[in-house]
């Protein structure tokens, strides 16, 4: 295979020094299932793909930022107006930080509808749970980077809701402001978070799921099990390396053309530069995956049974959320008949389906 | 009858008068703002029970003068305590300062009584005014009234008899969303007008205007109303020598150009005089367009200028002029929008297009110079910024279609190595 000497010359180099055969025997030894689900087990693979156009993106978007309130707007303008491919590179950052939380979000629930979180992936499924807090995180601090009007304000509204945390909301407001009010304060503290804090324990994170993802190999989902079982013929599957990797690195290019398209057709807007003095414009929203949230706040009543509408529906967010972390520990039993098993599916469903409603709501035109 | 008591109250609240004629305040009985008083008084107890038009001194219960502690007897004199047993003549005791209602025309001097005395007006508000009558009196209202002519307007007609509201009260007769209807209640009445020879339309042009436009529909205060080019106290015409003082006192910049033509007029002997009102009538002043200058059919230059006259060819030319800075700065924003649209970021060149925006700014306000080569150098540099802008514009189109050609490059690679890795792997898996 290797016929050119100084392509042998460097493979024998790192043979000596890191072993890299026995790396490639591993990943040729790793097998796949092959079953009619094996689709969604690409996603975490493209999860990963777009997180890494995140982290190249964003250390050359970095070369020219400027985390302040003054130059914020302004060194994006001119990365977008005279750096040459500046404006690929912003558009290609920002479009695939919403492409990667969508793709995320198919990995999330294809995990919890084929039940892959069951033992023993119970950790697999607790990092990535935190996986995706952290890719929201990042969303949430990045949208604010460059300092225009549907940012500031749009932060100023998350933030606030932050604020209305019963108890430590108050103080997490300030510690994400930096202060009171959104100021340039708040700026510099939210790209500390963003390029450094964030990635620090997403390196630790996604390192110790991609570990337990390796040690455990991919979830058979429990139906295939029965089926297999049932009919007692072997479940098929394929090496990982080569056939899942190109298969994998197909998917890649046509997210690559993807995004490449969307950049150069629907080049990602810079707005106009926050001004806090000026009265927040009409129609801000934030983020579309933190608008189901978003728009259950605004749909809630001011008062229920006599306590604050959106305290009750921001505790019923974060009830919900802490059960969907724990998922593992409450579907115990993930089989076919499952009456609790069948219940967190159905939940499930109606999780999604309401999630969806409530996102399309927030850019549905409003009427009257 | 005690129906005289029913007209002058307390006549002004913003009227505050000083003037030779100013002696003392009536009764110095509120030398400072004091808690209002009793309403047990017994001027408001008696006049509630008499007759419908008695019932006008009532009205100072909700009077700024009530407000900040006076009473009926601070202005009319007499005894507030007395009278409650039915006998009034103990409450209008002259010798307790009964003053009874003025006429019409001791109005103004009723008034600047407390008005004009600088030093008891001190006490109400360090800042007030006090020379209103000495105002009233250049104005026409003033003169006719001490020529005796009891129909022009006194204190109480503008601000009200008793109920009078602070100026700044948008209820106030002269708030200013209130002054045109208060002063067309007198010039609009085409029976009173004509004994004065004054045409009556002015109210009623006036709410066509651009500065009524300002002043009602987008609720902009410090847009001019009547009060504003006649004065308030002092109001009188304008007069056709010195309107354009009057205008320029907020179009400063026009103002100032226009008197520098002054000099030039004067040796051409113009009559009439061509002021603002020539060009932009007065009581119903349009918002200006292009189309006024040049030798369209809007045109005002027109209106004096023949075709057989160099000045026509000077509008002729200063009106393409400008018209042409306008057209090729539209085009640019156009393009720009388009850029914009396409997803492309100019917003630093919109920016800079700004300058060649003032650019028209100046040269229209420059028409007011008369001067040709002042106009003609602003719309040169504002065309020099048009297109910038119309260039940048191109540019941005011109890194568009880079863009696209890049875009359609690029996807043929990809699709290039999806393919390869496609055949890479059948070959891999038929092995």
């Amino acid at each position: 295979m290797m016929t050119h000497p100084r392509v042998a010359a460097i493979w024998n180099w790192l043979e000596e020094r890191i072993g890299i055969s026995e790396i490639v025997a591993m990943g040729r030894h790793k097998q796949v299932p092959l079953h009619k689900h094996s689709v969604w087990y690409y996603m975490g693979g493209m999860t990963l793909f777009l997180f890494g156009v995140q982290v190249v993106t964003g250390i050359l978007l970095l070369l020219y930022y400027r985390p302040s309130s003054s130059e914020a707007f302004e060194s994006v303008q001119f990365l977008m107006t005279r750096v040459p491919f500046g404006w690929l590179i912003r558009s290609i950052h920002s479009w695939s930080a919403n492409l990667l939380v969508f793709v995320l979000f198919l990995h999330m629930f294809s995990a919890f509808f084929l039940k892959a979180f069951r033992k023993p992936r119970e950790l697999t499924w607790l990092t990535g749970v935190g996986l995706m807090a952290l890719m929201m995180g990042f969303g949430f601090s990045g949208y604010l980077l460059p300092w225009n009007t549907l940012a500031f304000f749009a932060t100023q509204v998350g933030t606030e809701i932050t604020g209305r945390v019963p108890v430590i909301g108050e103080f997490a407001l300030r510690l994400l402001r930096g202060g009171d009010q959104v100021t340039g304060g708040t700026l510099t503290r939210f790209y500390g978070i963003h390029v450094a804090i964030l990635p620090a324990i997403t390196t630790a994170i996604l390192g110790a799921h991609l570990m337990f993802v390796q040690k455990l190999g991919m979830s058979v989902p429990p139906s295939v099990e029965a089926e297999v079982e049932r009919t007692g013929k072997p479940l098929r599957s394929y090496p990982f390396l080569p056939s899942f990797l190109l298969r994998d690195a197909i998917g890649w290019c046509a997210a690559v053309g993807v995004l490449a398209g969307l950049a150069a057709l629907s080049p990602w807007e810079l707005g106009v530069k926050a001004d806090p003095y000026s009265s927040a414009p009409a129609g801000i929203r934030p983020e579309w995956y933190f608008g189901w949230m978003f728009q259950s706040l605004k749909m809630l009543p001011a008062h229920i049974l006599g306590f604050e509408g959106e305290v009750l529906g921001i505790l019923a967010i974060g009830a919900l959320g802490l059960v969907w972390f724990v998922v593992p520990f409450l579907d115990r039993e993930p089989k076919p008949g499952n009456k609790v098993s069948i219940a967190f599916v159905v939940g499930g469903w109606l999780a999604l389906v309401y999630m969806a409603v409530a996102t399309a709501m927030v850019y549905w035109p409003e009427r009257g | 009858m005690r129906s005289w008591l029913a007209v002058t109250f307390l006549a002004v609240a913003g009227f505050a008068w000083s003037a030779p004629e100013a002696a003392k305040p009536l009764v110095k009985t509120a030398a400072k703002p004091a808690e209002p008083p009793k309403l047990d008084s017994t001027c408001i107890s008696c006049h509630k029970q008499l007759s419908e038009a008695a019932l006008e001194p009532t009205k100072h219960l909700d009077d700024i003068h009530f407000q900040r502690g006076l009473s009926c007897h601070d202005c009319h004199g007499g005894d507030p305590t007395k009278g409650g047993d039915d006998d009034p003549s103990a409450a209008h005791d002259e010798k307790k300062g009964w003053k009874g209602k003025p006429t019409r025309l001791q109005i103004p001097i009723f008034c600047a009584k407390c008005h004009a005395d600088a030093a008891y007006m001190k006490t109400f508000n360090p800042a007030i005014r006090v020379d209103q009558l000495s105002e009233y009196r250049t104005s026409m209202h003033g003169k006719r009234n001490a020529l005796g002519d009891d129909k022009t307007a006194v204190c109480i007609d503008c601000h009200g008899v008793h109920g009078i509201r602070g100026i700044k009260d948008p209820r106030s007769k002269v708030h200013p969303l209130q002054v045109a209807d208060t002063c067309a209640h007198c010039h609009n009445d085409s029976v009173l007008m004509a004994k004065y020879d004054l045409p009556t339309n002015q109210p009623t042009a006036y709410k066509t205007s651009v500065h009524a436009k300002a002043l009602y529909d987008k609720g902009d205060l410090s847009a001019p109303t009547c009060n504003d080019c006649h004065g308030s106290h002092g109001a009188a015409p304008p007069g056709l020598q010195t309107v354009a003082q009057v205008c320029g006192s907020c179009h400063t910049r026009e103002g100032s150009l226009y008197r520098e033509t002054e000099k030039k007029k004067k040796g051409l002997n113009l009559t009439p005089a061509i002021q603002c009102v020539t060009c932009h009538d007065n009581h119903a002043v349009q918002r200006p367009s292009d189309e006024m200058f040049g030798i369209g059919p809007k045109s005002v230059c027109t209106n004096c200028h023949t075709p057989d006259v160099p000045q026509y060819k000077a509008a002729e030319t200063m009106g393409a002029a400008v018209s042409g800075l306008s057209v090729r700065l539209a085009e640019a924003h156009t393009l720009m929008d388009r850029a914009e649209r396409a997803g492309m970021e100019v917003s630093a060149d919109r920016f800079a297009l700004r300058t060649g925006q003032d650019h028209l700014v100046e040269a229209r306000v420059l028409v007011h110079a008369f001067d040709k080569d002042r106009l003609m150098g602003a719309v040169k540099e504002g065309l020099t910024s048009a297109e910038a802008g119309v260039t940048a514009a191109e540019r941005a189109f011109a890194e568009l279609r880079q863009r696209r050609t890049g875009l359609v490059v690029s996807l043929v690679v990809i699709a290039g190595v999806i393919v390869g890795l496609v055949l890479k792997l059948k070959e891999i898996e038929g092995r």
